[in-house]
C-alpha cells in the first residue's frame, strides 16, 4: 500500500427530505487499500457509493478521484476514469445471459461504431473476439465459465453477486466499489470471497472499498474501516482500533 | 402464382414496407424506448418524395419516372427524417416510459395539423399525381424497391444486434443505470438508435408516396402509430425477427389469409361472409388473443438458442442425485 490518495471524499453532504442520508462525511482512501465502509441499516453507506459514482448529486460536498474533482461528472464519466461499482440490490441484465453482460462492461475500452460493426469493417471483428476472449476469462475468474451462456436472472444469488464483480472486473478499474458482496450468500462462499476479493485487488492492482453487514468478513478483510450511524462517520481506522471504539459499540449495540 | 401475384400485389408489397416500419419503432425499443414517432418520420419521408417527384425531377412521361431517381428520394428523406430526429429526440428522450410516448405522438399530431395547414403541403387534398416508374394496376412491380428496403434494413439490424453498438442499446434497455455504471452514454445511445428508427420509417414514406400515387395529412398519423406498434408486439420485440415478421403477418392477415380462408370452398356461406364483411372484427380479435398467449410475441430470442450448456448442470444433478441419496 502506498501513501498515494487514490479516493477522497471531502464534507459530503446529502439529503432526502428532511432526512440526512450522508451528513458532512470525509475520508480518504490510499492506493491498494481494501477499505471498509460498514454501519447499521440506512447509515447511508450506498447512497455514499452512489455519490462517488454520480448517481446521486450531493447536496455539499466534494468527490476527489486521483486528485481531480469527479463530483459534477455524470455516471457513465466517471465509470470511463476507472471507478467500478456492483449494486447492493443486483443489477445485472437479467435477460442476457453472463457471458453478454460482461461482454456490455467492455464497452469503454472498445472503439468500433455502428458501420464498422455492421459491416464487420476494422476494427470490429478483432475487438468482437477480443472482447469476447477477455470476457470469458473473467467468467472464468469468477467460477461462472461454465454458464457463460445461461441467463443472468437464472443464477443463484451468490452467483449474481460474482457475475457482478466480473462485470466490473470488465471496466478495468482502479477502484472498485463493492456494495455487500457477500449478501445472500452461504458460510462457505462468504469465507472463499475473503481470500477471492484479495487475490482479485492483487492481479488487478485494484484499490477497494467494500460496504459489508458481515462483521467477520470486514475485520478479517480490510485495511481500514469507516463506520457510518445515521449519515454521520463515527470512528475511522484499523479493525481493532474501530472495533473497540465506543461509538461504535454503542451505534451497533444501542445503549 | 401470377392470378395470386395480381390480385395480392399490392399487399405484399405493404407486408414488406409494414416490416420496416416496425423496424423503425423495434430499434428505440431495443435501447428500452416506447417511441411512437415512426409515423411522422414516415409522412416527412413522403411528403419529401412528393415534392421531390412532383416539383424537382419533374419531365419523365408516367409511366418511366426512373427507379433510380425513387432510390436517391428515399435517401433525401431518410436523411431528412434524421435531422428531424435529432431535433425532436435530444429533448424528448428525456422522457421516460409513457411520456416518451405520448411526447411522441404529440409529435406526429403537430406534423399532421402542420401539414393540414399549408398551402405547399397541398393542404387537406395533398400532393397528387406523383409520377410512376411503371404502368401496373397491382403496383406488385414495387417489389422491386420494397423488397431490397426489407431486406437491407433486416440485416442491417440483426449485423447492429451483434455489434458493440446494439450490446449498449440492449444494456439501456435491461437497466439504464447499471449500463451507465459500465461506461454507456444514455443519451448519445438513446438519440442513436432514434435517429436510425426514424431513417427507416422516412425511406419507407418515401417509397409508399410513389405506391400510393398521392401523400397527404392522412398518412401517418396516430392510428398507423398503434398499427406499428401491434406489429412489433404481436412479432416479438426482442428480436429483429419478430418486428419483421409480425408486419408482414398483420397486413397479410386481414388482406390476405382472412380473404383466402373465405374462399374456400364447401364454407357456409353465412361463415364466408362473414370472415369477408367482419375481417377487421377478427383481426382486432386475434391480436388480443395473440398477445395474451404470446406475451413476448410470436418471435423470441429463445426459438433459435440450441439447447446448450444451460441445460447441462441440470442433467449432472439429476444423474449424481441418486448416488447422493445411496451414499
Amino acid at each position: 500500500m502506498s501513501d498515494e490518495v487514490v479516493l477522497e471524499v471531502r464534507n459530503l453532504t446529502c439529503r432526502f427530505g428532511g432526512l440526512y442520508a450522508v451528513d458532512n462525511v470525509s475520508f480518504q482512501v490510499r492506493r491498494g487499500e481494501i477499505f471498509g465502509l460498514i454501519g447499521p441499516n440506512g447509515a447511508g453507506k450506498t447512497t455514499v457509493f452512489n455519490l462517488i459514482t454520480g448517481m446521486t448529486p450531493p447536496m455539499h460536498g466534494e468527490v476527489f478521484y486521483k486528485g481531480v474533482n469527479i463530483t459534477s461528472k455524470r455516471p457513465h464519466e466517471i465509470a470511463m476514469l476507472g471507478i467500478a461499482r456492483t449494486f447492493q440490490n443486483i443489477r445485472l441484465f437479467g435477460a442476457l445471459t453472463a457471458l453478454e453482460n460482461v461482454m456490455i462492461a467492455r464497452h469503454i475500452h472498445t472503439r468500433s461504431g455502428m458501420i464498422e460493426g455492421v459491416f464487420g469493417l476494422p476494427p470490429a471483428p478483432q475487438e468482437e473476439r477480443a472482447i469476447r476472449q477477455r470476457a470469458m476469462e473473467l467468467l472464468e475468474l469468477v467460477g461462472l465459465a461454465d454458464s457463460a451462456e445461461m441467463q443472468a436472472r437464472n443464477f443463484s444469488y451468490g452467483d449474481q453477486r460474482r457475475l457482478e464483480i466480473a462485470r466490473a472486473l470488465a471496466l478495468e478499474p482502479e477502484l472498485l466499489l463493492l456494495d455487500e458482496p457477500a449478501a445472500g450468500m452461504n458460510q462457505n462462499e462468504k469465507s472463499a470471497l475473503s481470500a477471492f476479493i484479495r487475490r482479485v485487488r492483487e492481479q488487478f492492482n485494484l484499490t477497494i472499498v467494500l460496504i459489508e453487514h458481515y462483521v467477520p468478513l470486514v475485520m478479517g478483510l480490510c485495511d481500514r474501516i469507516a463506520v457510518l450511524n445515521f449519515g454521520q462517520l463515527i470512528a475511522l481506522g484499523a479493525p481493532e482500533k474501530v472495533q473497540n471504539d465506543p461509538a461504535v459499540i454503542e451505534a451497533y449495540l444501542g445503549d | 402464382m401470377e392470378g395470386f401475384l395480381s390480385t395480392y400485389g399490392s399487399a405484399i408489397v405493404q407486408m414488406a414496407l409494414a416490416g420496416v416500419l416496425a423496424l423503425s419503432l423495434y430499434l428505440p425499443l431495443m435501447a428500452g424506448q416506447l417511441s411512437l414517432a415512426s409515423p411522422g418520420f414516415y409522412a416527412v419521408g413522403g411528403y419529401v418524395a412528393a415534392l421531390l417527384s412532383t416539383r424537382v425531377f419533374t419531365g419523365f412521361p408516367n409511366g418511366s419516372y426512373p427507379i433510380l431517381l425513387i432510390a436517391l428520394e428515399m435517401v433525401v428523406a431518410g436523411g431528412v427524417s434524421a435531422l428531424f430526429a435529432l431535433i425532436i429526440g435530444i429533448p424528448s428522450l428525456r422522457l421516460r416510459g409513457v411520456y416518451l410516448a405520448l411526447a411522441t405522438i404529440a409529435f406526429v399530431e403537430v406534423l399532421r395539423v402542420f401539414a393540414l395547414n399549408q398551402p405547399w403541403l397541398g393542404g387537406a387534398v395533398g400532393i397528387y399525381n406523383i409520377p410512376q416508374p411503371f404502368f401496373s394496376a397491382t403496383r406488385v412491380e414495387y417489389l422491386l424497391l420494397a423488397l431490397p428496403l426489407l431486406l437491407v434494413s433486416t440485416l442491417f439490424v440483426a449485423r447492429l444486434e451483434r455489434s458493440r453498438i446494439g450490446r449498449a442499446f440492449v444494456a439501456l434497455r435491461e437497466d439504464e443505470l447499471a449500463a451507465s455504471a459500465m461506461g454507456i452514454r444514455p443519451t448519445y445511445y438513446k438519440v442513436l438508435a432514434f435517429t436510425i428508427g426514424a431513417v427507416l420509417a422516412g425511406m419507407t414514406g418515401a417509397l409508399n408516396a410513389h405506391i400510393l400515387n398521392t401523400w397527404n395529412p392522412r398518412q401517418g398519423t396516430f392510428d398507423l402509430a398503434i398499427l406499428i406498434l401491434a406489429y412489433v408486439l404481436v412479432g416479438g420485440s426482442r428480436t429483429f425477427l419478430g418486428p419483421v415478421i409480425g408486419g408482414a403477418f398483420l397486413v397479410a392477415l386481414p388482406e390476405i389469409i382472412l380473404r383466402e380462408v373465405a374462399d374456400a370452398p364447401g364454407l357456409h356461406p353465412a361463415i364466408a361472409t362473414f370472415l369477408r364483411d367482419g375481417r377487421l372484427i377478427l383481426f382486432g380479435v386475434l391480436i388480443a388473443v395473440s398477445v395474451f398467449f404470446f406475451p413476448y410475441g410470436l418471435v423470441t430470442p429463445n426459438l433459435f438458442k440450441r439447447r446448450r450448456k444451460t441445460n447441462v448442470p441440470r442433467l449432472e444433478a439429476a444423474k449424481a442425485a441418486p448416488k447422493v441419496s445411496r451414499g
